[in-house]
């Protein structure tokens, strides 16, 4: 191999790769807010004990989770604006494309620890008073908040390593900063291995923590 | 606003022989992805740290990086890498190999794991050699234990190739997108490509679903 390799490149761009990294930062965060909140609502949707409200909602979970993350941004960037003849900006359209299949992952996640909610704390719910509204708030949601927590957190990462995919509808993020810069200075392997960096440093540490916190208050202590 | 799904009725045979591309791929991937995995699931509980370092490092980078980087490197940078250039089909293959090896040698390691060590006792009590350990009482369990797992993990990598569409391969996505173009009929051309990889996904899942119940019932029986 006599490649020479360099990075002049890129450290002249750093302020190209910062601006995506922020865009890529604002998806993220905006994403996973849409998915945390909707994803509780939609977990108790499919909970409920009226037939259609189950079956709508388990279907808008079933098909977020079965079709490519890819398939349904293009999806949401072409025929969204068709079908409600309306004009979003591309990062808005991009965040309510992310947070939707966030939706759907979180809403099996909080599923999952919904029903694993011990029957007694609902009987002894019902034996306090509480009405429906004070259950969910006061007892659900605390529980399958901190039983779904590392797994909200890993489809959280998720979603910030799926927001590259959003570069291929031209919102300039990340990996379109990445892209356009490759092109530019006809350097791919610099620029595209500093984008990996940046994605897996980021990706790492956050797990990480969290392996780390999900070890420390491990419900079950050793 | 007017739909006319009849459309892409025209375009039948061109969306099926993208689906059989994404399939061909996927199947290629999953079987050269799934050994690696196993191999790379046994290299991460290897006693020497010089194994086990490169395994756990190669898993986190894998699985650390968006797919789609994963791909454009490959694309992009593995032909100056290595001096040579190679079919756009092949970089697809390693890229979406090697991810899949990260993604499932989690898998294996996990259920390599979940094998308690009296067993490992009892095959010493019992005087088993260590090739009969391996392949008739750790292998069996393993694999039962990874099957659902494995198979969510194909399901994954079924819609993660998709992504091969970005860098010019003509699967199921790329050969509806290009319809989509030129017809401007982008409505109905995606939601069917959408629908023909859910009818795909969404059994696939459900056989997870089942096959898992069935593993823990026999297991824990």
């Amino acid at each position: 191999m006599d490649y020479a390799f360099d990075f002049y490149s890129v450290l002249s761009n750093t302020d190209v790769l910062i601006d995506g990294l922020l865009v890529t930062l604002e998806l993220t965060v905006a994403a996973n807010v849409v998915g945390l909140v909707l994803g509780f609502g939609v977990a108790l949707l499919t909970t409920s004990s009226i037939f259609p409200v189950r079956v709508l909602s388990m279907l808008f979970v079933e098909f977020f989770r079965c079709t490519p993350a890819i398939v349904q941004i293009i999806w949401f960037f072409y025929c969204v604006p068709i079908l409600f003849d309306v004009y979003i900006d591309s990062i808005t359209m991009g965040i309510v494309a992310l947070g939707l299949n966030l939706t759907a992952f979180n809403a099996e996640a909080y599923r999952a620890s919904i029903q694993s909610v011990a029957r007694e704390q609902m009987d002894a719910s019902v034996a306090l008073g509480f009405g429906p509204v004070q259950r969910t708030l006061y007892i659900i949601l605390p529980n399958a908040l901190r039983l779904s927590l590392p797994v909200l957190v890993t489809n959280g990462i998720g979603t910030f390593q799926q927001s590259a995919l959003v570069a291929l509808v031209a919102v300039q993020d990340l990996m379109y900063a990445g892209k356009s810069l490759a092109t530019q200075t006809y350097r791919p392997i610099e620029t595209f291995t500093a984008v990996a960096l940046i994605y897996f440093v980021i990706s790492f540490v956050v797990a990480q923590c969290v392996e780390f916190a999900a070890r420390r208050y491990e419900p079950t202590s050793r | 606003m007017t739909f006319d799904f009849a459309i892409v009725l025209r375009f039948k045979e061109a969306l099926l022989l993208g689906l059989w591309t994404t399939l061909q791929l996927t199947v290629i991937c999953v079987v050269l992805g799934s050994l690696l995995g196993f191999l790379v699931g046994m290299a991460r509980s290897a006693n020497s740290p010089f194994v086990r370092v490169p395994a756990r490092a190669y898993v986190e980078v894998f699985r650390g990086t968006p797919v789609i980087v994963q791909l454009f490197w490959f694309f992009f940078c593995l032909p100056l890498v290595i001096g040579t250039e190679i079919p756009n089909i092949v970089a697809g293959i390693i890229a979406l190999t090697l991810y899949m090896g990260a993604i499932t040698s989690e898998t294996f390691r996990a259920s390599l794991k979940s094998i308690s060590r009296e067993q490992y006792d009892a095959c010493t009590a019992l005087g088993l050699p260590h090739a009969t350990q391996v392949v008739h009482v750790v292998l069996p369990q393993a694999l039962l234990r990874a099957a659902p797992t494995l198979l969510s993990n194909c399901v994954s990598l079924f819609k993660e190739s998709a992504l091969l569409s970005a860098v010019g391969m003509a699967d199921l996505m790329f050969i509806g997108q290009n319809i989509s173009n030129n017809t401007a009929r982008p409505v109905e051309v995606l939601t069917v490509v959408a629908l023909i990889y859910f009818a795909i996904a969404f059994p696939l899942t459900r056989v997870v679903t089942r096959f898992e119940s069935r593993v823990l019932a026999k297991l824990s029986a």
